[in-house]
């Protein structure tokens, strides 16, 4: 079996840089920043870090249910998930992660699309 | 460039919040810009613990008080980001800058940090606690298939040795009839009968320092002496037969079924091993073995056969009843002998045994 992406890139050690980047990125966001105005992002980044860590196949898993339920009533639309997926986009690729795996990662996103977005 | 320009330059540019201030009242003296972009109020003239709730004038100088400096945390907000604080306090005793020196430090990322690695510890403890849990699962299971000590042995070294016992005791019981009783009625009502008998087996087995080896269809095996040396596997065994057999009894009295066994048991030379690499099981095999074997085949219904090889390890405690010589192939002529209860195991009431057991 080969390597997961998460051992890979050194796990979650590496994938709580990207995530601090990343949301340093969207909070610099004129599209989505607002949404994080009053999030606690010591809990925000310490979900993200997992999900993203899931993404790439190390341990912890969020159910669709879950997701759907940590987004319910925040009003997200395509423009504000599009825009999210672009900057994680963007940060993975200053981390200089493959372009294949980035690949992977967006449509790992993107097949999340349906339960985060609600308008 | 002059060197108190760089000084002012490095003073506006560090990251670090930087003040003086009073020592009496606490208003600012001096502030970079850094601190003003987290305190924008830092200049008006109000003092430091009115700007910023954490600060405790008292605490502060009970500090300063020891000859220590004084730190709190406190969270500002820069934009949308909220930003958590390190604020030190010290006091500059030098006669030309007398006040109080403040550095407030961006610990957002810190703090950040230190919550996911909390997070992590836990979701590792967790995850650590359903590892054991499955450990103990596959333990539990394959403590069902072989002897602790076998086990451990396995587990600490990967492979086990056979062993060879000396002094060991085997017990064979075998069911009469039990072929045409399970197809003449229904087998899952026999089976779950046999199931009934073999659990009762095992915990008169348990009880007597025994230890069943396996079940093979209707035959039931089991051992004294191994891997645990004792010199008492000859008693022990002859116990188990005796009150398997008044366990079967006591029980037809009460089920509408009989139940009828034939019981064999010797004393010999016993190899244990595990057999098998992907699919092991704990089994014994030698000549204490093939003897105990024979015998049980040779035994009446109900009746419990031994032969003169066993007969002197289990002292006068039982009643033994003497019956003829039989010759066996690779053993020679032995003579045989009746196994009855004696003052070794007195009258007890077997009932605990009779209580069935969930399965």
């Amino acid at each position: 079996m080969s390597a997961t992406m998460f051992d890979r890139y050194g796990g979650f050690a590496s994938v709580s840089k990207i995530v601090m980047a990343f949301y340093d990125r969207v909070l610099d966001s004129d599209v989505v920043g607002f949404y994080f105005e009053d999030t606690d992002m010591k809990a925000l980044i310490d979900h993200q870090t997992k999900f993203i860590s899931s993404l790439m196949g190390g341990p912890a898993s969020y159910s669709n249910d879950v997701l759907r339920r940590v987004h319910a009533g925040l009003d997200i639309d395509r423009r504000a998930f599009d825009e999210v997926v672009a900057l994680l986009v963007e940060t993975l690729e200053d981390f200089e992660i493959d372009p294949d795996d980035v690949d992977e990662i967006r449509q790992a996103m993107e097949s999340r699309a349906p339960v985060i977005i609600t308008t | 460039m002059n060197l108190e320009h760089f000084n002012k330059l490095l003073l506006e540019s560090a990251g670090v919040g930087l003040a003086v201030i009073d020592t009496d009242d606490l208003t600012v003296l001096f502030s970079n810009k850094r601190l003003h972009e987290w305190f924008p109020e830092v200049d008006t003239g109000v003092p430091l613990d009115d700007l910023i709730d954490e600060i405790d004038r008292d605490a502060m100088r009970e500090r300063f008080a020891k000859g220590r400096g004084y730190t709190v945390e406190a969270t500002v907000k820069a934009g949308r980001r909220s930003i958590s604080l390190a604020i030190h306090m010290s006091l500059s005793e030098a006669p030309e800058s007398a006040g109080i020196v403040v550095e407030c430090q961006n610990i957002s990322k810190i703090k950040e940090l230190e919550y996911m690695i909390e997070s992590y510890s836990t979701m590792v403890e967790k995850q650590n606690r359903s590892l054991q849990r499955e450990k103990e699962r596959v333990e539990k299971l394959l403590l069902n298939i072989m002897p602790k000590r076998i086990y451990e042995e396995l587990k600490h070294f990967g492979v086990t040795t056979p062993q060879r016992y000396d002094n060991a005791s085997v017990l064979m019981v075998d069911f009469v009839d039990f072929t045409d009783m399970a197809i003449s009625r229904d087998p899952a009502g026999i089976i779950t009968e046999l199931n009934d008998l073999f659990t009762a087996f095992d915990r008169i087995a348990e009880q007597f320092g025994c230890e069943r080896i396996k079940t093979m269809g209707d035959a039931y095996m089991a051992v004294s002496g191994i891997p645990e040396q004792t010199p008492e596997h000859a008693v022990n065994i002859a116990k188990l037969a005796i009150l398997i057999r008044r366990y079967l009894r006591r029980r037809n009295e009460a089920h509408s079924h009989e139940w009828r066994c034939r019981i064999g048991i010797n004393s010999g030379v016993v190899i244990g091993s595990i057999v098998g690499v992907q699919k092991y099981v704990y089994d014994i095999f030698g000549p204490g073995v093939n003897l105990a074997a024979r015998m049980e085949e040779l035994a009446e219904p109900m009746q419990i056969l031994l032969c003169e090889d066993m007969t002197p390890l289990i002292g006068d405690e039982f009643n033994v009843t003497e019956l003829e010589e039989v010759e066996f192939k690779g053993f020679g002529r032995k003579r045989l002998y009746q196994l009855e209860a004696g003052s070794a195991i007195m009258p007890m009431e077997p009932d605990a045994f009779m209580q069935r057991q969930p399965v």
